[in-house]
């Protein structure tokens, strides 16, 4: 009984021994948010995924090396925000005053980028602005130019105006007898709409594309000139839209060399479907950015055949390859959202080994003011498809990108102007 | 684009088609509001929820995926009788607001189960095989008129339906009871009748119904989603108004009614000012003609 007893207690000495050992292991804290329920629910549960499987890279890597020489793991907590404004508010919030999260990760919807940044303080240094002051890196919300709302907000997103240039221009070159264009998109949706009438219908127009039935008042191939007249000629739908046969008809009505699906899976495919059911047959279709997804294979591969989308990420290069693989082994799907949200755990371990931070919760401020400035002044960042250039005014990035057609139920490299 | 005549009739076929959902969807409504002369505004999410219970025994098991179209519409029975049991049976009866605000209550307490079981994300729902790949078209002069299959086999499900009901209601002793407890309830008990087992059974015919309409409006779709449940909701309460509240041959009407307009609407205004359209409608009725196309044959004691 007594041996019993002894080894009870010294079992109890070395459980609390290492305990204490594990409780003065150093941490730093990364926080995530994006939507994981509703519609767009693949999306928030791709980016924790990849984000988990980075953050555990890292960690095997022996962790992150503060400014004492000593090391500290990465942990990381993620929150669903559901594509909703007021939720992507409070989460920054709560993650900026009630924890130790030295930056954070998200959000998944560019309206609740864009609700979500408007709460960060604007300029740092400004005593009369009491904002937030947490660095956000944004690894998916990609409607143009959102970054520039504070300085603390900062983006790994691709830059759609550049990859539709450059798109229509190589289409323009390698298909000169496509002449016209015709299109629509769901005009809840922040990103959908705005990348529509502010970025592709312009880019094509800007390469000598036709609108259809005539030019587009007010629309001079300049980002954003007349967006809302695009959207008044254009056929719209709603993301929560079940029938698409009136504007389907539109579509195949307007004889259009071009069709211009702007939207996400969800309604993409529905979109398709009927396009394909009316016998609607373009000679070419140009989609949105997000829906380069394995979404959209899932749900509409063979109306989807040929359907070209610019991406800035696709499984070329071995550190992209093995990214989707890892994705893949956990049951999710690297895209250009979700892979992202790799480069920034990687470059986010790269900043605050750089500046240098104490991760001891006391200097939560001034370590966050760090590593903002950290990544202020990066000019270049390594990217999983490459070099990612930086735009330290704003905040945004430039990020190296392929053109992918839907081919055989997959997403098929089409041209690589990287 | 220019609109043309033939695309505003294209657009009014599309949307007859579809509004036979709708037509289903007012004739539940319909019906237990002429049994009891008391709006179930859960109505629309228990046949959404049937649907979503079809789909998932039917993954779940394994079973053909046809049977969703026969589990769909029983599981949306039960959760209507229940829906009766939480929200009606035992409220009293001349507390109207009481049941109403009950119903939403259990609206909304549907539509959360809903979404926290499958996180809000829509779910692939099987499309009606051959039906959904085919599209007929009619020629006139150079121009053609297009029939979408599936939407014809909607359409024509939901016509057996109807017919289904019209026979329970005016050729069987369970219709006849029916009847009498929404035109004389208090005649009908002295008779005899049991007001809460009819009540009862005309929920569980009401929440069949609505699971066909459920699992139609889906199987059209190709996903089943709770973005579903607030549009019928409202669309099904637009058209028990506008066909009369309590007249099956007017939620019949208005549902292909509202279809059609809706479906013009969109077309005309685009999809911005669309639902804009269809709740004027609605507010039309309300002021100018607050009985419905047939509201007047409702009569009761």
């Amino acid at each position: 009984m007594n041996k019993f007893i002894k080894g009870l207690a010294v079992s109890a000495l070395a459980f609390s021994m290492s305990a204490g050992v594990a409780l003065a292991e150093k941490t730093v804290l990364i926080s995530g948010w994006g939507a994981q329920s509703g519609p767009l629910k693949s999306f928030g549960i791709n980016s924790e995924t990849i984000l988990k499987a980075a953050v555990d890279k890292i960690n095997a890597d022996g962790g992150v090396k503060l400014k004492d020489g000593s090391m500290a793991k990465m942990v990381y907590e993620y929150y669903d925000s559901r594509c909703n404004a007021e939720e992507g508010i409070a989460l920054a919030r709560k993650t900026a005053t009630t924890t130790n999260t030295l930056i954070a990760i998200g959000p998944t919807c560019s309206g609740v980028a864009a609700a979500s940044y408007g709460v960060f303080q604007k300029k740092v240094d400004d005593a009369s602005d009491t904002g937030l002051q947490m660095p956000l890196f944004t690894n998916t919300a990609v409607r143009n130019g959102l970054a520039k709302i504070s300085q603390w907000t900062f983006r790994n997103t691709p830059n759609e105006p550049d990859m539709y240039d450059k798109l229509f221009a190589w289409v323009r070159k390698t298909q000169p007898d496509l002449k016209t264009i015709y299109g629509g998109t769901e005009t809840d949706q922040g990103h959908s709409a705005g990348t529509y009438s502010k970025v592709i219908v312009q880019a094509a127009i800007r390469h000598g594309f036709e609108w259809v039935a005539g030019p587009i008042d007010e629309v001079s191939g300049k980002i954003a000139s007349g967006h809302k007249n695009v959207i008044k000629a254009s056929s719209n739908w709603l993301m929560a839209d079940t029938s698409f046969s009136v504007q389907a008809r539109a579509f195949k009505k307007s004889k259009a060399d071009v069709y211009l699906v702007s939207s996400h899976p969800f309604t993409t495919c529905g979109m398709l479907k009927e396009l394909a059911r009316q016998k609607a047959k373009p000679k070419l279709m140009i989609g949105l950015t997000s829906s380069s997804s394995a979404e959209t294979m899932k749900g509409c591969a063979k109306q989807a055949e040929g359907m070209i989308i610019p991406t800035s990420f696709a499984p070329v290069t071995p550190e992209a390859k093995a990214v989707a693989d890892v994705a893949a082994a956990n049951g999710a799907a690297a895209d250009l959202h979700s892979a992202a949200a790799w480069e920034n755990v990687m470059i986010i371990k790269d900043v605050m080994e750089s500046v240098g931070i104490s991760a001891n919760g006391e200097n939560l401020q001034a370590d966050r003011r760090a590593i903002r400035d950290g990544l202020e002044a990066l000019k270049t960042t390594p990217g999983l498809i490459g070099t990612v250039t930086r735009n330290q005014e704003e905040g945004e990035a430039f990020k190296p990108y392929v053109f992918v057609h839907a081919k055989g139920g997959n997403w098929e490299v089409l041209h690589d102007p990287r | 684009m220019n609109v043309e005549f033939i695309d505003i009739v294209q657009s009014l076929i599309d949307g007859v088609l579809y509004g036979s959902t709708y037509a289903l969807i007012g004739l539940g409504f319909t019906l237990i509001f002429g049994a009891m002369e008391k709006l179930n505004m859960a109505y629309a999410a228990s046949s959404i929820g049937g649907a979503y219970v079809g789909l998932g025994v039917s993954v779940l098991f394994s079973f053909p995926l046809v049977l969703i179209f026969f589990i769909g519409p029983i599981a949306a029975g039960v959760l209507s009788v229940l829906v009766y049991f939480c929200c009606f049976r035992y409220l009293p009866s001349n507390n109207h607001l009481a049941a109403l605000m009950a119903s939403i209550g259990g609206l909304f307490f549907i539509d959360e189960i809903i979404s926290h079981e499958t996180d809000g994300s829509p779910l692939d729902f099987p499309e009606l095989g051959i039906f959904s790949e085919a599209y007929f078209e009619i020629e006139f002069s150079d121009m053609f008129l297009g029939f979408r299959g599936d939407l014809i086999f909607v359409m024509f499900a939901s016509f057996v339906a109807m017919l289904f009901l019209l026979y329970l209601l005016y050729r069987t002793r369970l219709g006849l009871a029916t009847r009498a407890v929404s035109q004389q309830p208090i005649a009908a008990q002295l008779c005899g009748i049991s007001i809460h087992q009819t009540n009862s059974i005309t929920f569980i015919i009401a929440g069949v119904l609505g699971g066909i309409a459920g699992c139609l409006a889906a199987a059209s779709v190709g996903v089943i989603s709770p973005l579903l449940v607030l549009p019928l909701t409202v669309k099904g309460l637009i058209v028990t108004v506008m066909g009369g509240l309590g007249s099956i041959r007017g939620a019949i009407i208005a549902g292909l009614l509202v279809g059609g307009l809706e479906s013009v609407f969109l077309l005309l205004r685009g999809v911005n000012e669309r639902d804009i359209y269809v709740f004027l409608l609605l507010f039309i009725f309300l002021v100018f003609k607050p009985n419905g196309f047939f509201g007047a044959e409702i009569d009761r004691d």
